[in-house]
């Protein structure tokens, strides 16, 4: 089964995007800040990260320049979910290593095309 | 700060911010409604079915409202922003109902993770609008989500607690309800004397007083207050039959923000309440930054102090402002460094922890008194009284000895006389010297003086109570990775002052590498080596120094050496430091100059197991053969090392 690691502060976020995306399918891991996010990302064993970018401890940017710089994590697909739909928020995160990434609120349908996408088509 | 028009544009910044905190929750509704439709296929369900399709649809109604004010492209003013607030009651309403209607129907025990997603719903939908600018909603559970946006409040919005000083009844009651139902809440006093004491009772945003009462009239009352520090703050409208300048002169003089006629005109007793009060929360709102402004400059006195705590600054660093982000930042920062020095600790304590060890393992060496040309007791140049000899290398003999003249013990280096045998040799040295002593450091051993003495050459230093790294890696075999950081540390520390200097060391090995018992790495020699520049051939190299291990290619080649030679000779020092053994090893002098031309070392990692992959990458990129592949300053060297301890 696909295993995507989700990080992400806000619980009801977490509650709501972990459930959704395992009634879809997914194998869903939850981290609650930057931190735990990297630790269990270097554990192994994700095929894509969404990673949120305004995190406590250490933010989405930075946490995904810490997994860009370590080869056991250099080559996951990381989607950065950014609160703001600021222009250049999308630069920021793709700069950072971010493979794609999503505006939040996630809307479910947009974010999984993009999953899938990164992932090679429907799982 | 200006009291602000309800009219103005919002910065892109609070737009997208209030879009994100109204679309938060909404996406919420739909998600939770979405999830229970699809447990809801059920034919039975159906009543339910309908109740959270109605709940989809308001909620996807208010989206749209959101989006048609708030879309990225639009400059949306605070009017707009509350119409919006306004005009998302009906549907926020309808999402209530739909709600508390399925949460009737639930029973308890039964219907657990149901209600429980019908309740977060609810708490979602009670986001949605701010609190007062809509009617009850029942009590939920709420989930804590970072405080919305400040914004101006729409209009009739903010709940002050306003106080009416008025002797006539009729007046009062008029008063009270009127803002009663603009949402306030009224206390009143039938003259000027009651006032006060409610006042020193409790706090009031607005107090609405009359200027014409018996006892203590309003102007007295409004002295009493402008005079009392406590009260000051509070705006004060006058309200008065007269309809005379004089007397409204006479209230502003007195410091009355505003003024009202009898009879009120409902309209604009509304709009001079709103706007007193508006005033007074930027007011207040600009006291708090100013508090919360000192709140931030006593933390960094804190961490100059060295007592600051992380987390101190908590209710600064949730504002969402620039304030805000300063709190924040400045609060992960102090966190960071924190940590790194906890961790510079850590490496200092295991590194005392070796030179015990080491200490301990070495045999007390008897010293030789009389190894060198000068014995013990014996005076140089009439100063100078020699203790004991420390050591000796290729280019003589390093005595401990006591300075008669200041009293104190220094470490004396005599030099052969073969490296000093011209002038233009000697004033290279002494250029080198002149240059060395300048270097004021606490990884780098003072150079003090030099000297002939009937025709010994010396050098004076900074006497080091300790021992070298060299003998470290002897006894101990190799260093644990913490400790060689340490070491690292230091050495790039001490190397990025001296080529600040203009000094390249040529000579970095384990031996020039002293460690006090405090686990401070000081690098000795700087400059000495420039005496052993006249060799030029390999051999001569190898004859003269003993061996050529630390030496990069370019200066076994005899070509330019630079500050990255000293990084190449760090590198071979570190890496020896985790693996216990040099990069190259060779039985010939000849054979181990072949080999540091040619051939690439094995990764330290792949010799000790325990060096992190990084910190292997980098001691092999301080050993590149060509200088330009390697790191290319000591400074960069030493950001290289931070992230590694």
């Amino acid at each position: 089964m696909t295993k995507i690691l989700l990080v992400e502060d806000n619980e009801m976020n977490r509650d709501m995007l972990s459930r959704r995306l395992q009634r879809k399918g997914y194998e869903v891991s939850m981290a609650v800040d930057g931190r735990q996010g990297v630790d269990m990302a270097r554990a192994g064993g994700f095929d894509l990260i969404l990673m949120d970018m305004s995190l406590p401890e250490i933010d989405g940017w930075e946490a995904t320049r810490q997994l860009r710089a370590v080869p056991e994590t250099k080559t996951v697909p990381i989607i950065g979910l950014t609160a703001h739909a600021m222009a250049g928020d999308r630069e920021k995160a793709l700069e950072a290593g971010c493979n794609d990434y999503d505006t939040k609120p996630v809307e479910l349908p947009r974010l999984l095309a993009k999953i899938e996408a990164l992932l090679g088509g429907p799982r | 700060m200006s009291a602000g028009e309800s009219g103005a544009a919002l910065t892109p910044e609070a737009l997208a911010e209030l879009r994100h905190d109204l679309r938060t929750p909404l996406n919420h509704v739909i998600g939770y409604s979405e999830m229970l439709l699809e447990d809801a296929a059920d034919p039975d369900l159906s009543d339910r079915r309908a109740r959270l399709e109605e709940t989809l649809g308001a909620a996807r109604e208010a989206l749209e409202l959101i989006n048609a004010t708030l879309g990225v492209a639009r400059g949306a003013g605070a009017g707009e922003v509350a119409q919006l607030y306004e005009a998302l009651r009906g549907p926020r309403g309808r999402i209530v109902a739909a709600i508390t209607a399925l949460l009737a129907g639930t029973v308890d025990g039964r219907d657990g993770s149901f209600s429980d997603d019908l309740q977060k719903i609810l708490g979602a939908a009670e986001r949605l609008v701010p609190s007062g600018a809509a009617g009850p909603v029942a009590p939920v559970a709420r989930t804590p989500e970072p405080a919305p946006a400040r914004l101006p409040d729409a209009p009739g919005t903010s709940q002050a607690r306003i106080l009416v000083v008025d002797d006539g009844a009729e007046n009062r009651d008029v008063l009270r309800r009127r803002l009663e139902r603009s949402g306030h809440g009224v206390e009143t006093a039938e003259h000027g004397r009651r006032a006060l004491e409610l006042l020193a009772a409790r706090p009031f945003d607005l107090v609405l007083l009359d200027v014409l009462m018996p006892e203590l009239d309003g102007f007295a009352v409004l002295e009493a207050i402008k005079g009392d520090p406590a009260l000051r703050d509070i705006p004060v409208i006058m309200i008065s039959a007269l309809d005379e300048m004089p007397s409204i002169v006479r209230c502003i003089e007195h410091g009355a923000e505003d003024f009202l006629h009898k009879p009120f005109d409902p309209v604009l007793l509304r709009a001079r309440i709103n706007a007193s009060l508006e005033k007074k929360r930027l007011r207040d709102q600009e006291m708090e930054y100013l508090r919360e402004v000192g709140r931030v400059i006593e933390a960094a006195t804190a961490v100059e102090a060295g007592t600051y705590q992380h987390g101190a600054l908590g209710p600064v660093a949730r504002r969402a402002d620039e304030l805000g982000r300063l709190a924040r930042v400045f609060d992960s920062m102090v966190l960071q460094m924190k940590a790194r020095e906890g961790r510079l600790r850590d490496q200092v304590r295991d590194l005392r922890e070796e030179i015990e060890q080491a200490r301990r393992d070495t045999k007390e060496t008897p010293l030789a008194v009389d190894g060198g040309n000068l014995r013990t007791g014996e005076r140089l140049a009439l100063r100078y009284e020699i203790q004991t000899v420390l050591g000796r290398g290729g280019m003589g003999t390093v005595y401990r000895a006591r300075d008669l003249e200041l009293e104190e013990v220094v470490a004396i280096k005599t030099l052969r006389p073969e490296f000093i045998s011209d002038a233009t040799l000697l004033a290279r040295f002494k250029d080198e010297i002149r240059l060395a002593r300048r270097l004021s450091d606490q990884n780098i051993v003072r150079t003090h003086d030099f000297g002939e003495w009937s025709g010994v050459y010396y050098l004076t230093m900074e006497y080091v109570e300790g021992i070298t790294v060299r003998e470290l890696i002897d006894t101990r075999g190799r260093l644990g990775v913490s400790s060689t950081l340490a070491i690292a540390a230091q050495l790039a520390h001490s190397l990025a002052v001296a080529h600040e200097h203009g000094v390249i060391h040529r000579d970095i090995k384990p031996q020039n590498l002293l460690l006090d018992a405090a686990g401070v790495l000081k690098v000795m020699d700087f400059g000495v080596a420039r005496l052993a520049e006249r060799t030029t051939s390999v051999t001569e190299a190898g004859l003269v120094l003993g061996t050529p291990a630390y030496m990069p290619p370019e200066q076994l080649m005899a070509e330019q050496v630079d500050a990255r030679s000293d990084l190449y000779a760090a590198g071979v020092v570190l890496y020896e430091c985790l693996t216990g053994q040099a990069p190259f090893q060779a039985a010939t002098v000849m054979s181990l100059v072949a080999k540091l031309l040619t051939q690439e070392a094995e990764p330290p990692e792949l010799l000790n197991s325990e060096v992190p992959p990084a910190l292997s990458a980098l001691v092999l990129r301080l050993l590149a053969k060509k200088p330009e592949d390697r790191v290319q300053t000591a400074a960069e060297l030493v950001q290289q090392l931070a992230p590694l301890g």
